[in-house]
């Protein structure tokens, strides 16, 4: 059919479309802050892709730092697009509409650049849906000159091998970093003419970007992978991640966009610091941010009134991976309670770790605006937690939870993992006498309606940390634990929740996979997966279908045993930390012995201060627990 | 201090819902640095009632909302600066000053009229139209069933919220003027009204195509129809 114009297509959405989906307003755009150029006069125009509804895109960080940074460009205009949720898809199916932008509602095909953030595995299949939605063909391969060049970063781009078939260029690391640069490169392509090919060759030289069609793999008889090479001379053999060096000066937006529908994390977010040298074995965050970098109070409290003032939100949040750890918390969130407290602004501090927790700064929050506890102590015993180097004892656990209980909280939540390497039955039980023992503590401390909720989720391991050559535990003994420790922590005072094995299986598969799995995943999407990471829109049986019909066998992926010297499908990814680290890591984790936090001790050269010739940079100068 | 503004909700932001745009006020007002009032307790929130949730994807030219502010200010500044914050879609129309002690306007506020457009799937004359018209306002009750999410099925009776109900036919459209009485134990959805009036008359109405448009909030009493800002 013919072309719709765009007021057809506004008419048509405001309509016939949106009084019949649930949250329009994911699909209206023009919210508060919001940025809308000219679109004649931009040189290079993006779409920022996020693979899942508006309300998670929205209150992803990333999402906001880099609409803001590239819409600061006066040359470059980017603008939003989200997977729609299933009841939109199908209304757009059927009266034919592309997906479209949120700003000028144009469908992506008009965009110069579409660029994808990988968070989470799950979200693969939407990649594919939107791209198949947007009528711009999946396969790399098969895009013409006139299709948007299609890109991808984040997390997840650190195995980019799964998407390997589907995108043009992987931004690796911080992409504020080198996206504006590719911005640059590509209208300068526009200008010259060059074609896709040129500018593939003449990107994979800026540094931090990883073509995958100028590799090749093969493979073993066995499955495993063979050999990995650049198929020209011209681009590097292993792609390093790009990094943010001075994180105080770095570009942070102060006047965000204001959903005008609820969205997961509504307030105004500060990133306090970024990386977190703790060391935590499982966490790929930990490994992948490296090093530390924290920002200034008075840059804090700048951007904090900056963003109040444009955003009127009532909530600033201190984020980053370990915000406990920030050496200048204290006063911050001092400061800001003082200064906003009695406008009715609160502040909420989402990620503290038990042995930095303080009771003090947690009460100074809570002047405003009472939220739970949550806590992560990730395994039920001492040598579990050893073996992760979650360095938190039992001890730390005991006092923050009395000292919470006797201050007036009545109820914590409490995270664990299970399926962990050298994982034993005490562990489990360990689990369940931990939370009994906080309840306990919560009923000696007077507190009469305690409520402790344990949540565990099944461990995934991933690339580029001490657990990378590390099996996930297959289902049915993950299932026999969840369903042992539901038998034990039926108590009135504990509600216990527990994350869908079969998900995290397939996380796994993806998390760890290689190019291969890009056939598995056409397959998925041809057969309806989306939204894989909603627990009820999951279609586990269409997945293994597709990995069979791909002639895969996930559990080649997910629960094998790598060996040190194998080639593993993430090698040519350079996250800066050494692999012989990871070993060294994941060796002392086997005999159970801890490795301590590099900010106040020695280093113990990961290497990613020396390859990338980065400093660990505290503002405060003052300790952390340890 | 207590103002009583009149807004209307126009164009795309008819897809924010009622508690959305409660928070979308809260954020403008912030915004605008205007000095609210809150409640106190637990969880302090602004001190602010909105008049008659209106149905998400309805247009509404005009609707109203009490704010208490903790600080004295002529309500014709409050109304400058809010409207520099307001969003696209919504527009302060009118801003008074209230005396504290005015009833809520939940509890005053009891008819509002629609207007409403509704596709003709096959061409409809006038004269039918009005036959069915005469028969549907005649009946002594107008039975129907409303779904409720978390109520389930409810057997309503649609004739005692019905205070008037017109319409005209053209080509295309079958265009409606409703009236209707709000009260303590809620109203009828106009969507609801055409369904039934549909299903009554065999009218080929495609009801999926509706399009709703609030024409005013009323206080009426014996003598006629009153706006809220007149007191």
């Amino acid at each position: 059919m013919a072309e719709l114009t765009h007021a057809q297509i506004w008419q048509v959405m405001e309509s016939r479309i949106l009084p019949k989906v649930i949250k329009p307003a994911r699909y209206i755009g023009n919210e508060w802050n919001a940025v809308h150029k000219d679109w004649q006069q931009a040189e290079v125009k993006m779409a920022f892709a996020f693979p899942d509804v508006y309300e998670v895109g929205m209150s992803h960080l990333g999402t906001r730092i880099l609409y803001h940074l590239v819409n600061s460009y006066d040359n470059y205009v980017m603008e939003r697009v989200f997977a729609p949720w299933i009841d939109m898809e199908e209304q757009m199916r059927r009266y034919e509409i592309p997906l479209l932008s949120l700003e000028s509602g144009r469908p992506l095909r008009d965009f110069d650049v579409v660029g994808f953030t990988l968070q989470y595995e799950m979200s693969y299949s939407n990649i594919l849906n939107m791209l198949d939605l947007s009528g711009i063909p999946l396969y790399s391969a098969e895009r013409s000159e006139q299709d948007p060049l299609i890109i991808a970063g984040g997390p997840c781009a650190y195995n980019p091998e799964p998407l390997a078939d589907f995108i043009d260029m992987f931004l690796i690391g911080e992409s504020e970093e080198q996206l504006p640069e590719l911005l640059a490169l590509i209208s300068q392509g526009k200008q010259q003419g060059w074609d896709k090919a040129t500018l593939l060759a003449r990107a994979a030289a800026i540094g931090g970007i990883y073509v995958p069609s100028f590799y090749s793999v093969e493979y073993q008889a066995d499955g495993r992978i063979k050999a990995f090479k650049p198929v020209r001379d011209d681009v590097p053999a292993t792609i390093s991640k790009r990094i943010v060096r001075d994180l105080d000066q770095a570009y942070f937006p102060e006047a965000a966009i204001v959903p005008a529908m609820e969205i997961v994390h509504d307030r105004v977010m500060l990133e306090v610091l970024r990386g977190c040298s703790r060391g935590c074995r499982f966490c790929q965050a930990g490994m992948l941010y490296r090093p530390v970098r924290e920002r200034t109070p008075e840059t804090l409290l700048r951007q904090a009134q900056a963003q109040l003032a444009a955003t009127g939100y009532d909530e600033v949040a201190l984020t980053s991976l370990s915000t406990g750890d920030y050496t200048c918390v204290q006063p911050v969130v001092t400061t800001l309670v003082q200064e906003y407290g009695a406008k009715g602004v609160g502040v909420s501090l989402p990620s503290l770790r038990i042995d930095s927790f303080d009771v003090g700064l947690a009460e100074e929050v809570q002047k405003v605006r009472k939220t739970g506890l949550t806590f992560a102590p990730e395994a039920g015993t001492q040598r579990l937690r050893d073996v992760i180097n979650k360095n938190v004892s039992e001890e730390d656990l005991i006092r923050t939870a009395r000292s919470a209980f006797s201050k007036g909280w009545s109820s914590i939540k409490l995270y664990f993992m299970i399926g962990l390497p050298t994982e034993e039955q005490a562990d489990i039980e360990g689990i369940a006498a931990l939370a009994k023992k906080v309840a306990d503590i919560g009923i000696e401390a007077g507190r009469r309606n305690v409520t402790v909720t344990v949540s565990t989720s099944s461990f995934v391991p991933k690339p580029h940390t001490p657990f990378q050559w590390e099996p996930q535990e297959n289902i049915p003994s993950l299932r026999a634990k969840q369903e042992y420790l539901r038998g034990k922590l039926r108590d009135r005072r504990i509600r216990y929740k527990w994350h869908d094995s079969e998900t995290s299986f397939l996380e796994a598969v993806f998390a760890k996979g290689d190019r291969r799995l890009g056939k598995a995943l056409a397959i998925a999407h041809s057969k309806g997966c989306k939204f894989d990471g909603w627990s009820e829109q999951f279609k586990n049986a269409a997945w293994l279908e597709a990995l069979q019909e791909a002639g895969l066998d996930p559990h080649f992926y997910a629960n094998r045993v790598l060996e040190y010297d194998e080639l593993l499908p993430w090698d040519h990814i350079d996250s800066g930390v050494s692999k012989r680290f990871l070993a060294a890591e994941h060796q002392k984790a086997i005999k159970g012995t801890t490795t301590s936090d590099c900010r106040h001790n020695d280093c113990y050269v990961c290497g990613v201060c020396q390859e990338l010739d980065v400093k660990i940079d505290l503002k405060g100068g003052g300790t952390v627990a340890n | 201090m207590r103002i009583r503004a009149a807004f209307a909700k126009q164009d795309a932001a008819k897809f924010i819902g009622h508690l959305d745009l409660t928070k979308v006020f809260e954020r403008a007002m912030r915004r605008a640095e205007l000095p609210m009032a809150f409640s106190e307790g637990f969880n302090p929130h602004p001190k602010m009632s909105f008049g008659s949730a209106l149905a998400l994807g309805a247009t509404s030219v005009r609707e109203y909302v009490d704010i208490d502010l903790a600080e004295e200010m002529p309500p014709q500044e409050f109304g400058t600066r809010l409207t520099e914050q307001l969003p696209p879609g919504i527009a302060l129309l009118e801003v008074k000053e209230i005396p504290m002690y005015t009833k809520a306007l939940m509890a005053v506020l009891n008819c509002t009229c629609y207007q409403i457009k509704v596709p003709l799937l096959l061409p409809l004359t006038q004269a039918k139209f009005t036959e069915v018209l005469q028969r549907f306002v005649g009946q002594d009750s107008i039975p129907y069933v409303r779904y409720a999410k978390n109520k389930g099925r409810q057997d309503k009776d649609l004739k005692p919220y019905l205070r008037k109900l017109s319409g005209q036919v053209s080509a295309e459209w079958l265009e409606l003027e409703l009236e209707v009485v709000l009260g303590n134990q809620g109203s009828v959805k106009p969507v609801e009204v055409v369904a039934v009036l549909r299903e009554f008359g065999d009218l080929p109405l495609d009801v999926d195509g509706i399009r709703v448009h609030r024409n005013g909030i009323f206080i009426c009493d014996g003598q006629g129809m009153k706006s809220p800002m007149d007191l």
